[in-house]
């Protein structure tokens, strides 16, 4: 039969169900009518005759029922009435219904804000065409662990041009620039790229075109495509800004082009696109790294393949150039994996956790379900005895559950509102598009299915439990399951415990490695500094000597700051993320280049160290006598020296650099040793670091360091200070160094802060639950305490009886925890700094609350237990 | 256990239907004479009560077979005459044909003897 007849039948008979009913009555009278007549033709008298025909007949209603429940529309109204029914219960038990709800609502809620987190950052698509062909390549450290570091570009026209599996292939990397011309100079994020970019990211203009491959050449390149938002804010969406010119950095540059409104790249987006101009002898330049790669693989080629082949050219290239390749090799992997490996564990992790805490809430749940369901017995065994089936039964203690799952479900995602908003105000910066996490269309899949699903996994003990009850059950009165159904409860509380342990012990390690964190000296004192980012325009500052006056008068200018007490500067600063690095020579020691040290470079002025409060550990630090003009001079950091000069004497020693971050190559001469310096954050390594005197290094960028009490608080007028110098400089905003400190911890504090809450949340879950276990059986055995009582049991004789009852059941589940905690909390070793996985202070300390909150969740029961009068106690029932 | 069935408890639900179509392709019945008359062609093998019947009227009418309507019986009752529809008669057809070929295949297997396979 057609599904439309299907269907139209069963809504046909939904609608005339009253008419259908009459009809059938009728007929079935009749029906009788005509039996009771054939039985007195037969010869019966009229009673006899009525006795038996109702006898064959059967009862009239059930015949009824037999006769509905064909057709699918029965089902539906068997639901529905089971919904009517299942309200009702809620209704009248409010209380259990508010507390069920409350404990869905959190675990729901808590699932739904992880899932939409996860969805955001992990699972939804990159916001460009057919993005699952975007691969990230780079270059790595030969036989060293992958680390996709930046290239040269010498290496990336070999690969772009050599490779048999990218349809094209892309470099960049991107910078801050001043926009001047336009009044106040403005901050602008620019993205240099090469000409690849527009189809490897499938994006093009929507106005203009985009760059020219020979734009790629320094000269050809004061081109720029703008955004969307560069393009609404600066020419206010006019089509004429194509063909126009703008200043960055004071360098004009002439608009080709507008992207598409939507269009972001990198994630968090870009102001401007230029294209970078090469210098002809690039192709010397082999050992530069700092280019991005990016390419799209051609249409059924995989990552890996791709991989094979560029490690293929790679191999080639390592022997043609062994002074600068010899050290390198590359690899390729999706995009997409490449800008979540780090965050992706940790997610997961806290994924995992929250699904515990769900399975801890339908726990509870089911547990609660079941204490009811001892008192609802009667009530069951009666429908039981009028004819109600077993899969009846359990259809309408399931249907309940769902009634609670849904309204957990719809507080849920209330909750999970207020956290995502939470989230993305207070969320770490540096998790890739945790700022757009949405409540989306997925999401409420998820809910839904995490609602429904927990409805299954707390409805079904209690429904089997109840539809196995016997209807002769209600003959004996007293129904012999109490006890079992305690059995039963006292181990669903005893799963509760142990993933609570678990969770604790997760979350006692974090906490652990992160108080340590907090406690790790940088080699800086962040407190009471202030900074400030400048960057000059290199067309007002060309030469050395007026980038020299303007750090001069920049810092002279800070120090007017009221109760500043030192002023410097330096770049890059420790913790903005930026990093400088170059290859040297020592003089005196013949190393050949291809085995060349490298270190990091620091540019920094004479205060700087006295700001930070890095200590000069021997010879001198620089004075204002180390300036343009003077003898090069060089800072060592201990590491550097430990590394490069084992003997220990590096003062006096004459040092080679490279070209780096800006600077010409220069030499230098070692004049004294400093402190240490974690400038990655304090989960990193000290690297050997050497320093260049700021006003020798040419730099038309860098950092000024602010030291005094409450200078903190004058941000403003500090910034403003410098801003009056000169208004085409970029100043930054300024930034208390305590929050740079802090934001280097954000995703730490963020997974911390989570799974910290997530066990608190399962811990009290499973104290609420061990409290209502222990009532409950107080409850059950007033009368065998009050006989205890009468006997002359004493009051801690009682108290103790109920509290080990409660004790053994945490402590078994604490030791379950225990054992699952030391196997699983492997899978977040890699968020520990400091604390091993099995750290037995943080677990003890974590065993130690649990056994607390479980002690009082049963003490409180127990002392009611102990003023049970007996004369009450035995006077009921 | 409701009293559903005493005799028809061997009967499959398809063949109860087969015989209802059967009973109402010779003519237009009600419920209670579609029950004797299977009764009575069967000569009282099948004794189907009213457990069965309706709601297998019900299931076949929902499935186009058959269709009710209210008419005066012989006694001058109103009562719900069933008809058979042209789907039913093409599905009576069918199942007959289907019902011929599995008995004549079930007796043909159950009076085999040694030596005819």
């Amino acid at each position: 039969m057609a599904l439309f007849s299907i269907i139209s039948n069963g809504l046909r008979s939904l609608f005339r169900r009253r008419r259908m009913e009459g009809e059938l009555e009728e007929e079935l009278r009749g029906y009788a009518e005509d039996t009771v007549q054939e039985k007195i033709r037969a010869g019966e008298s009229p009673d006899e005759a009525m006795r038996q025909a109702r006898l064959e007949m059967g009862s009239v209603d059930a015949l009824k029922q037999d006769v509905r429940e064909v057709g699918w529309e029965a089902t539906i109204e068997s639901f529905l009435l089971d919904v009517r029914f299942g309200a009702r219960m809620l209704r009248k038990n409010a209380g259990f219904t508010i507390i069920a709800v409350l404990t869905l609502a959190l675990g729901i809620g808590a699932n739904t804000a992880m899932f939409s987190v996860i969805e955001a950052v992990l699972l939804k698509p990159l916001p460009y065409s057919d993005a699952g062909k975007i691969a990230r390549v780079g270059s790595t450290r030969l036989n060293q662990e992958v680390s996709f570091g930046s290239s040269s570009p010498p290496d990336f026209f070999d690969w772009r041009d050599q490779n048999r599996t990218f349809a094209t292939m892309f470099a960049f990397y991107s910078t801050e620039v001043a926009l001047t011309g336009r009044g106040e100079a403005q901050h602008v994020r620019e993205l240099l790229a090469t000409a690849g970019i527009f189809s490897t990211l499938a994006a093009h203009p929507i106005l203009g075109r985009e760059f020219r491959t020979e734009e790629n050449h320094m000269g050809a390149d004061h081109v720029v495509v703008l955004s969307y938002g560069f393009w609404q804010a600066q020419f206010g969406g006019s089509p004429e800004a194509v063909g126009q010119t703008i200043q960055l950095d004071s360098q004009p540059y002439v608009v080709i082009g507008v992207m598409p409104e939507a269009f972001r790249f990198p994630l968090s987006g870009s102001d401007v696109y230029v294209p970078i101009g090469f210098r002809d002898n690039v192709m010397t330049q082999r050992g530069a790294h700092y280019l991005y790669v990016l390419g799209r693989l051609t249409d059924g080629v995989r990552v890996a393949q791709a991989n094979e082949d560029l490690k293929g050219i790679m191999a080639q290239l390592r022997k043609l150039y062994p002074d600068k390749d010899a050290k390198w090799d590359v690899a390729v992997a999706a995009w997409s994996n490449v800008l979540v490996k780090d965050v992706r564990t940790a997610l997961l992790v806290l994924l995992a956790a929250v699904g515990l805490v769900v399975l801890i809430a339908c726990a509870n749940i089911s547990n609660l379900l079941l204490a009811r369901a001892t008192t609802r017995t009667r009530e069951l065994t009666m429908r039981r005895a009028l004819g109600a089936g077993r899969l009846r039964l359990a259809r309408q203690v399931l249907t309940e559950g769902l009634l609670l799952a849904v309204l957990g479900g719809a507080t849920g995602l209330l909750l999970a509102h207020w956290a995502l908003n939470a989230i993305v105000t207070f969320g770490p910066k540096d998790i890739p598009r945790l700022g757009s996490v949405t409540l989306n269309g997925s999401v409420w899949w998820f809910t839904m299915w995490i609602s429904l699903g927990s409805a299954l996994l707390f409805g079904l003990i209690p429904a089997l439990r109840s539809s196995g009850l016997d209807a002769s059950g209600l003959v004996r009165s007293s129904v012999s399951s109490p006890r079992e159904a305690l059995k039963l409860r006292s181990w669903l509380l005893i799963g509760e415990m142990a993933l609570s342990m678990m969770l604790l012990a997760g979350a006692g390690l974090l906490i652990r490695s992160f108080v340590g964190l907090r406690a790790v000296n940088a080699g800086f004192e962040p407190t009471d500094v202030l900074t400030i980012d400048l960057s000059l325009p290199n067309a007002r500052y060309n030469t050395s000597q007026a980038l020299e006056m303007y750090w001069n008068q920049a810092m002279a200018r800070a120090s007017t700051v009221p109760s500043v007490t030192a002023v410097g500067a330096a770049y890059p600063l420790p913790l903005s993320g930026d990093d400088c690095s170059s290859s040297f020579d020592i003089v005196g020691s013949s190393i050949p280049e291809k085995d060349q040290p490298s270190a990091r470079i620091r540019a920094a002025s004479p205060d700087y160290f006295r700001v930070m409060q890095i200590p000069v550990r021997h010879g001198r630090g620089f004075t204002d006598a180390d300036r343009l003009g003077a003898p090069r001079v060089l800072l060592a950091s201990s590491s550097a020296v430990r590394t490069f000069f084992p003997d220990g004497k590096a003062i006096g020693r004459i040092l080679h650099f490279g070209a780096h971050c800006g600077q010409e190559k220069n030499e230098g001469e070692i004049v004294g040793i400093v402190g240490d310096v974690l400038h990655d954050g304090v989960d990193s390594a000290a690297l050997p670091t050497f320093y260049t005197p700021l006003a020798q290094s040419g730099l038309d960028s860098a950092t000024v360091v602010i030291r005094g009490a409450g200078v903190v608080s004058q941000s403003q007028s500090a910034r403003k200070l410098l801003q009056d110098i000169d208004h085409q400089v970029l100043v930054g905003e300024a930034v208390p160094m305590v929050d740079l400190v802090d934001g280097s911890l954000g995703q730490r504090r963020f997974y911390m802060l989570l799974l910290g809450a997530f066990a608190a949340l399962a811990l009290t879950l499973a104290a609420v639950g061990l409290y209502g276990v222990i009532s409950y059986s107080v409850a059950q055995r007033t009368q065998e305490i009050g006989i205890r009582v009468a006997l002359g049991a004493t009051r801690g004789e009682v108290l103790g009886m109920v509290m080990r009852h409660g004790m053994q059941v945490a402590g078994v589940g604490l030791l379950i925890g225990l054992l699952l905690a030391l196997a699983l909390t492997r899978t977040i070793k890699g968020l520990l700094v400091g604390v091993s996985t099995g750290d037995p202070i943080t677990l003890g300390c974590t065993a130690a609350v649990l056994l607390g909150v479980a002690g009082v969740a049963c003490f409180l029961p127990a002392r009611r237990a102990t003023r049970i009068d007996p004369a009450v106690a035995l006077r009921l029932d | 256990m409701s009293p559903k069935s005493e005799k028809l408890q061997g009967i499959v639900q398809g063949t109860l239907d087969m015989l209802i179509l059967k009973t109402l392709a010779l003519e237009p019945m009600h419920g209670y004479g579609i029950g004797q008359r299977i009764e009575q062609i069967s000569n009282g093998v099948f004794r189907v009560n009213a457990g069965s019947l309706f709601p297998a009227f019900w299931r076949l009418e929902r499935k186009g077979w058959i269709k009710g309507e209210w008419r005066a019986t012989e006694n001058n009752r109103r009562a719900k005459y069933y008809l058979l529809t042209d789907a039913g008669r093409k599905k009576l057809q069918s199942e007959t044909r289907e019902w011929r070929a599995q008995s004549t295949a079930i007796a043909r297997i159950l009076e085999a003897e040694r030596g005819e396979v």
